[in-house]
């Protein structure tokens, strides 16, 4: 087991969710643009905010990747199985917490519970599930961190 | 001049004269004169529609925003922006809708942003809205939702959200959102439909919407301010150019032939087309037309667009192309009832895969046009278009499907000899000037001469005292005017000019002309092709007769809607509009023949 292992699956492991994400996009499958809503709540500008928004997205795949590498060092266990596992509890905690609450509570341009009439929102927010951005996106997130899990246990299994 | 709008609710299908266009660089939303958006595509001008009453008034889609009560409506253009103003006049008082697509800015805003303002000018008007999206050419039903007291229409990677300040409480039900309001002397209320395309909608602030109509705007005028233009029929031209620039596809430069599909040709006929492609033909009259008007931009990206989608099917080019250079354009046909019952509804346009020969006169002319504006051609170029004019030396003998793109069986066309002579003779120019490699001239210039030789022995007819329409026929073809217009030179010197006056003796119906005499293929009729008129006014320039072609011109412009648009044809009995609308190769037309006639006056 390596903390370089998990690090390199954490990078590809982002990689391949950001892109199993965009596919569902272009399937139709889902509107969320992870990217996107990161980086717009640093900037206004579009595209500085989508080129921000990946930077944003991978660093914050390695500070998950880093998270599953304590877990398999705490469990003196790693692999893809397990990696999976903890890809479906992060995409599951993602949907329904993570990106459904924490992100709006701290996300300058988005909508929460809090907001009032005195503050004008730009961003629609995800809601429960993250189904504002579409019926499939539940599932297409689920799938994309299950994937994420499994890369990055395999990969700091296979260094170890 | 204002027009009574009856407040009946059993609205079917408008005149198409009564459309006006508002766009942004991206897609194009086609505005009656009663207020309603019967017509827009998202995220593109090539998408499917979210709104198209204009084709099928049930299921089609709208956005209505009209008073009440019975109104007298008058409409313009903002001066020099494609800003939209109608004025509704009734027994309670006026009010003004601004329509406009917004342009974005640094602001985080939506990707699409439709903007209807509403000002009271006077009295208290009640006025009411109602949206109907309808996602896929009417074949989808949205999810309609709130986000808070936001309405949104939702559809897989669709969504539509409705914000609107002071134009009463947005009310969702019956797959409709909608209001209704008092427009008081001096009030405003503002409606911005939203759009997001596989990505979270963005909910604008109402400062920044407004903030947004006034910045497109000053960017209309601007750009219009810029246009080198100072002959006659100004406003006709700068009108033109701002159409054009609606139908510019921002991201590429192709232009959209026009900004609507399955517009009648013939009401109730099957002559319906999808024209929201970019066709090779139109790109001499293209490049030529934003040159003399001062757009080297929109000049360098089209001639560019021109050369990356045409390497795709290198060294034969393709009809048409879509707006982003990709070539697939496979037609089909849509469930939809049509506008006034024309069906088939098609998208997409099989034109796609006729051969058509003239198109390589077309690109070799425009390259010839663009390095004579001094624009440059690297060595790669040069090869690929001489390796055009290799192809042509080949194929010119073949039969094709023509300029119109008859759906019958091919046939010999004399302008598309013609072109394939102007596609030699341009290339030779080229090669002159070390633009093209100079390898294959002699037989470029053998060829050009076999051509010439084909079509005076083959296409002349002393009988008609013209060329014809096909070698062998006695027939007539508007289109041998451009014969004129680029330049055909390889016959005796008066055939060209008795030719002009034949096809305005034989197919004028006053200062209309109709496209060609004979058949198409097709069932049916239609009305005069526009752009014949206004290249008939060009020619008669070109020929010394520059009295002639103004008065023609003076009597052309004054056809145009009420805000100055062209549709594809034109009824010459009833005047009434036929075909898709605006069309850009009307606009070009109209453009070249202003300039032409301003030149030949001037000389």
């Amino acid at each position: 087991m390596s903390i370089w292992g998990a690090l390199a699956g954490g990078f590809i492991g982002t990689l391949v969710l950001t892109t199993a994400l965009r596919a569902a996009n272009e399937l139709g499958l889902t509107r969320i643009d992870l990217p996107f809503l990161l980086g717009t709540a640093l900037t206004r500008d579009r595209a500085r905010a989508k080129a921000l928004g990946y930077l944003m997205h991978l660093a914050a795949g390695e500070l998950f990747a880093l998270a599953y590498y304590a877990i398999f060092v705490a469990t003196d266990t790693s692999g893809w199985a397990l990696g999976a596992l903890l890809g479906l509890l992060h995409g599951i905690v993602s949907a329904t917490a993570l990106v459904n609450v924490l992100l709006p509570a701290v996300h300058p341009r988005m909508g929460n519970e809090l907001t009032a009439a005195n503050s004008s929102p730009l961003l629609e927010p995800p809601g429960f599930l993250l189904r504002n951005y579409g019926r499939g996106t539940p599932i297409a997130t689920l799938l994309a961190h299950v994937a994420y899990g499994a890369i990055v246990g395999g990969f700091a299994s296979i260094a170890g | 001049m204002p027009q009574a709008l009856s407040s009946d609710n059993g609205r079917r299908y408008v005149p198409i004269r009564d459309y006006a266009a508002i766009g942004d660089g991206r897609t194009v939303a086609l505005v009656a004169r009663d207020g309603s958006i019967d017509w827009l595509c998202l995220p593109e001008l090539d998408s499917p529609s979210v709104f198209a009453a204009a084709l099928d008034a049930d299921r089609g889609g709208r956005f209505a925003l009209e008073p009440e009560i019975e109104a007298k409506v008058s409409r313009r253009y903002l001066p020099d922006t494609n800003l939209l103003e109608t004025t509704f006049t009734t027994g309670r008082g006026v009010v003004r809708v601004t329509d406009a697509m917004a342009l974005p800015d640094a602001e985080l805003g939506p990707t699409r942003e439709l903007i209807r303002r509403v000002d009271g000018l006077s009295g208290q008007v009640p006025m009411r809205w109602r949206i109907t999206p309808a996602f896929g050419y009417g074949a989808r039903t949205p999810r309609l939702e709130r986000r808070g007291v936001t309405p949104v229409a939702t559809d897989g990677p669709h969504a539509l959200a409705v914000c609107s300040w002071d134009a009463g409480e947005a009310q969702v039900a019956d797959e409709a959102i909608f209001g209704r309001f008092d427009a008081r002397e001096g009030s405003s209320a503002l409606i911005a439909l939203c759009a997001a395309h596989q990505e979270p909608l963005v909910f604008p602030r109402r400062e920044d919407v407004e903030g947004r109509l006034e910045a497109t705007s000053a960017y209309w005028r601007r750009w219009a301010g810029q246009r080198a233009y100072g002959g006659p029929w100004r406003d006709a031209v700068i009108r033109s150019a701002l159409a054009l620039k609606l139908l510019v596809h921002a991201p590429s430069g192709a232009i959209a032939a026009a900004a609507s599909a399955s517009l009648p040709e013939e009401i109730g006929g099957e002559r319906n087309w999808d024209y929201r492609f970019c066709w090779v033909r139109d790109s001499a009259f293209t490049l030529g037309a934003l040159l003399e008007l001062g757009c080297p931009s929109e000049a360098e990206a089209f001639f560019w667009w021109l050369l990356h989608a045409s390497q795709l099917t290198h060294p034969r080019l393709q009809v048409l192309y879509r707006l982003n250079g990709g070539e697939r354009a496979r037609e089909r046909t849509l469930e939809l009832h049509g506008y006034r019952g024309s069906r088939p509804v098609r998208i997409g346009n099989d034109a796609a895969g006729q051969t058509q020969l003239d198109i390589y006169g077309d690109l070799l002319q425009t390259a010839l046009v663009y390095t004579q504006a001094g624009g440059r051609l690297d060595r790669e170029t040069g090869k690929r278009l001489a390796g055009t004019a290799d192809l042509v030396c080949r194929i010119w003998g073949e039969p094709d499907s023509g300029i119109w793109e008859v759906r019958r069986e091919s046939g010999h066309f004399t302008h598309s000899k013609m072109m394939c002579w102007v596609a030699l003779d341009r290339a030779l120019r080229l090669a002159e000037a070390g633009h093209l490699p100079r390898d294959h001239e002699s037989t470029w210039r053998r060829e050009r001469k076999a051509i010439g030789h084909f079509i005076e022995t083959r296409c002349w007819s002393d009988q008609l005292g013209s060329y014809t329409r096909e070698a062998g026929r006695e027939e007539l073809d508007a289109s041998l005017l451009l014969g004129v217009l680029l330049g055909y030179d390889a016959g005796r010197r008066d055939r060209l000019p008795r030719t002009v006056e034949a096809i305005r003796r034989e197919l004028g119906r006053g200062p209309l002309l109709l496209r060609y005499s004979g058949d198409d293929g097709l069932r049916g009729g239609e009305g005069a092709f526009l752009c014949c008129s206004f290249w008939l006014a060009d020619a008669l320039a070109r020929i010394g007769q520059p009295d002639e072609a103004t008065a023609l011109m003076d009597e052309l412009v004054t056809l145009a809607n009420d805000v100055g648009l062209f549709a594809e044809e034109i009824d010459p009995v009833t005047n009434e509009f036929l075909g898709n609308t605006p069309q850009g190769l009307v606009h070009l037309a109209l453009i070249t023949a202003a300039v032409s006639i301003s030149n030949a006056n001037a000389s």
